[in-house]
């Protein structure tokens, strides 16, 4: 076999081959393990040519004068454990070790290796190599160094109510914070390495008894045929695998929240985890998952149901407000009272340009605004928006560049689009406007019909993962409305939602037993 | 999982989506024209007789499962007659999209834009269409769903006329006849055209049969009640004189509303029902893209939709003049009356006669 066997699955047979043929000396079926421990070290540091924070630690045991070798990548080790899990227990029975009480003392996490193709993985994965005299096994144990930030709230998802935790860049921290609420058994973990260079890992976590096996199977199968040098973050992975990357909507939920990951685990979606990064992917979602957030689940039920209307509301308004406004004034003015018709006029008299342009300047402005505040520190960030939103906003129409009107409608629109509690989908909101707004130019209403058309045809033949999009609209599921446009009491939530196809449907949310009234 | 097949259920919206269209707007004009105010009887009337369209299309495509009247009917006329009646049917749904097309643009130039050259409006909806088509059944099946509530808006557009209603206008009742209200009901029935989509979406359809059959009457019923309400509501709207100077009367009806916020309800009414005709539009055109990718035997119709959709919106901007306009919608509707009503049941007949049948493959 060769020296850079792993066991994973995404590097196909032939494409072993490829890999091994650039370290042709390693690559050899019969491999000899070396006799000396010297040679034993060459070999393994072979393949990080001459790195310097690769260290080699000698350790001369007193009683017998054996020499015990220590090799690990300095800068992703901690040092501390080392000291204490390996080096003490070394130096206090030195006097009577053979390899019994060797496996035995050293650390919980000492494992026997016998396999030297996967030293150079091991190492990478910020364990600590122990070869002892014997060629023939050396022994791995695993020191990470910690340096993870708190699990503070994620500042694009902050909620009132609820939890107050957030994914870190830690994988094994954000599966605990998982596992941490759902405390089930049946919850699987299963990772992969993507990239050929990076050695990114990837975990897929979902509910054994809930999450359909085709959906698992399916995205096991997508995230195994990614071949890349490079997989850095989850947009690549996103990109990777989603089913249609030319659509402008976000196919998979990406949050930060570990009790709205959870959450969606329990109604049988599968979540992926990527190793230095806070942000979780899950899926397969549909439309209206981007538009629950941990809150109305906190809030009383019609107070949440209230909240979910205001948000589907938004989407509307942040859409077709400004088409609706510019279509109203340049082709069916008719439409509205009389008494606004003289306002409207007034207010458009002495605005040299078209309607459209107006919007499209007000609309950029407010994107460069924004995108300008994203970039800066909080601090000159509420100038800029002060700077941006007031004086910009007051003198454009003091200078009789834009209308007032065009101004509180571009104002309603961008606050109704950030409104959304998913960053993608606010994106997307934002940026399917500006072709309404050209249609609302040419053709009036009938432009925006027609652009809505296609934009809700869009969504009813968009899939994530092989489940509609648009569910349960479209096709449409009554009883998965409890969800979506309402969010119902937990004691009427009895089943999960249908479109997912999870292998337990019922919820069993089984309350209220003692109130004999109902 | 095959991604083609629609439910029974989803065939309703198919069926009462393709069925309501242009026609809303001008179907009591039409009518009164013919069996004055009676003319809601007719339309009734032709609501029966479709029905035994439709259950001739349902016969006939019970005899040949999950099958296109495209893959029927060389089976019925043998090898090379088939190929020529294809080609028919293909061009008869056409020219039905085509019809539909013409008068959509009518309605809009006269109301909406009337300085727009009628291609921009003909091609926009054309194009709308290629797009539609381009996709599944089931993800049509799926919109015509999601639209459907719209037809509900309508409705209560429409429902606000009672305000303003005098029921004395609708009397006395069959004075005209009952050969007046047959002759009318020759146009009414091809207001209703639309059933005839079964033909190849009965196809895709699961279920059992009765239930096929069900789901198509029942739709034809809700479109025939729907149309008949809103004739039947204009006809005691407008007095009888003063229906014959308002070619479209459900708009100049609207025309008249106006609430504290929306002071021209028509236009409202309008966008909507371009979604209506839309969608009509798009059921026809799936179903000559079928005969389309049948005729050329293609592995897909996606590749002809872009071609069917220009030639499609060419041939619509040709009548120039509103005679042309009138003369096109006449032989149009003459060929859907042989073929979309009559010839159903000649073809079921054939069949029987010749006993040619098919049994259901199940597929995996």
């Amino acid at each position: 076999m060769t020296f850079f066997k792993k066991p994973k699955k995404l590097i196909k047979e032939n494409d072993q081959n490829k890999v091994s043929d650039t370290s042709c000396e390693l690559e050899s079926n019969v491999y000899e393990p070396p006799q000396t421990i010297e040679d034993l070290l060459k070999k393994v540091r072979e393949p990080f040519s001459s790195t310097e924070d690769l260290r080699t630690h000698w350790v001369e045991l007193a009683s017998d004068k054996r020499k015990i070798a220590l090799l690990f990548i300095d800068s992703i080790v901690d040092k501390q454990i080392i000291q204490q899990q390996i080096l003490n227990p070394l130096f206090e029975m030195s006097k009577e070790i053979d390899t019994i009480s060797f496996e035995k003392v050293i650390s919980l996490d000492l494992k026997k290796q016998t396999d030297f193709t996967k030293s150079q993985e091991l190492l990478l994965l910020s364990n600590t190599l122990i070869f002892t005299d014997d060629p023939s096994c050396y022994y791995s144990v695993v020191t990470p160094e910690k340096v993870d930030r708190d699990f503070t709230e994620p500042e694009n998802e902050k909620v009132i109510r609820g939890s107050h935790e957030g994914f870190i860049e830690n994988i094994s921290s954000n599966v605990a914070l998982i596992r941490k609420r759902l405390k089930s058994p049946k919850l699987l973990v299963k990772y992969f390495k993507l990239g050929k260079e990076t050695h990114t890992v990837v975990a897929m976590i979902y509910v054994e008894n809930l999450a359909n096996p085709s959906h698992v199977k399916e995205v096991e199968k997508r995230l195994t045929s990614i071949e890349a040098d490079a997989v850095m973050t989850p947009g690549n992975v996103e990109e990777s695998i989603e089913d249609k990357p030319f659509s402008p909507f976000p196919q998979m939920l990406s949050t930060e929240r570990p009790d709205r990951v959870a959450a969606n685990l329990m109604e049988g979606r599968i979540a992926l985890v990527y190793d230095s990064s806070p942000t979780v992917n899950v899926v397969p979602v549909d439309f209206f998952v981007f538009y629950q957030s941990p809150d109305d689940y906190n809030t009383r039920w019609i107070l949440g149901s209230f909240f979910r209307f205001i948000r589907l509301f938004s989407f509307f308004i942040a859409i077709s407000l400004p088409s609706f406004y510019i279509a109203i004034v340049s082709f069916h003015f008719e439409v509205i009272p009389s008494a606004l018709v003289l306002l409207m006029k007034s207010s458009l008299e002495n605005i040299p340009y078209p309607p459209l342009f107006e919007a499209m300047l007000m609309e950029l402005t407010i994107e460069l605004i924004r995108e300008a505040s994203v970039r800066l520190h909080t601090k000159i960030g509420s100038t800029i928006a002060i700077v941006g939103g007031l004086v910009i906003g007051d003198s454009i129409v003091k200078a009789g560049l834009v209308s007032n009107l065009m101004i509180i409608v571009v104002a309603v629109t961008a606050i109704a689009a950030y409104i959304v509690p998913s960053n993608e989908m606010s994106g997307a909101i934002r940026l399917l406007r500006f072709p309404l707004m050209l249609a609302a130019a040419t053709l009036g209403f009938l432009g925006i019909v027609f652009c809505f058309m296609i934009l809700f045809f869009h969504l009813c033949r968009l899939y994530s993962f092989g489940t509609p999009y648009f569910a349960p609209i479209a096709p449409f599921h009554f009883s998965d409305l409890k969800d979506t446009f309402f969010r119902m009491p937990f004691w009427k939530m009895n089943t999960r939602p249908k479109n997912i196809r999870p292998i337990k449907e019922s919820q069993d949310n089984q309350t209220r037993k003692w109130d004999t009234d109902e | 999982m095959n991604k083609h097949t629609i439910t029974y259920r989803q065939l309703f919206f198919v069926i009462v989506q393709t069925q309501i269209g242009v026609g809303i707007l001008s179907l009591p004009f039409s009518l009164f024209t013919i069996a004055k105010i009676d003319g809601w009887m007719s339309l009734l009337l032709a609501g029966i007789f479709v029905q035994f369209s439709i259950l001739a299309i349902w016969k006939l495509c019970e005899r040949f499962p999950q099958q296109t009247i495209f893959d029927i009917l060389p089976k019925i006329m043998g090898g090379k007659l088939g190929v020529v009646f294809n080609f028919l049917y293909t061009l008869h749904f056409l020219f039905i999209t085509v019809l539909i097309l013409i008068l959509y643009n009518n309605i809009v130039s006269k109301w909406i834009f009337f300085q727009t050259p009628g291609w921009v409006i003909i091609f926009t909806l054309a194009m709308v269409g290629v797009y539609f088509i381009s996709s599944t059944p089931r993800e049509l099946a799926r919109f015509f769903m999601l639209v459907t509530p719209l037809l509900l808006v309508l409705f209560f557009f429409i429902l606000y006329a009672y305000t303003d209603v005098h029921f004395l206008y609708i009397l006395p009742m069959g004075e005209t006849g009952f050969l007046t209200i047959l002759k009318g009901s020759k146009d009414a029935v091809i207001s209703l055209l639309g059933f005839d989509a079964a033909l190849v979406f009965l196809a895709y359809t699961n279920g059992t049969s009765t239930k096929k059959l069900k789901v198509i009457s029942f739709a034809s019923l809700c479109v025939t009640l729907f149309y008949c309400f809103i004739i039947f509501t204009t006809y005691i709207f407008f007095n009888p004189m003063e229906i014959v100077i308002v070619p479209e009367p459900v708009l100049y009806m609207l025309k008249a509303f106006s609430f504290k916020i929306i002071e021209r309800t028509d236009l409202i009414f309008l966008s909507l029902w371009v979604v209506s005709v839309a969608t009509s539009f798009i059921g026809y055109l799936f179903v000559t893209v079928k005969g389309v990718q049948k005729i050329l035997s293609l592995k897909h119709h996606k590749k002809a939709a872009p071609y069917l959709g220009i030639v499609v919106g060419i041939i619509a901007t040709i009548p120039s003049s509103k005679l042309e306009t009138l003369m096109w919608s006449k032989y149009i509707g003459m060929t859907s009356l042989i073929l979309s009503v009559f010839s159903p049941i000649l073809l079921l007949l054939l069949a029987a006669i010749r006993n040619k049948k098919e049994k259901e493959v199940i597929s995996s």
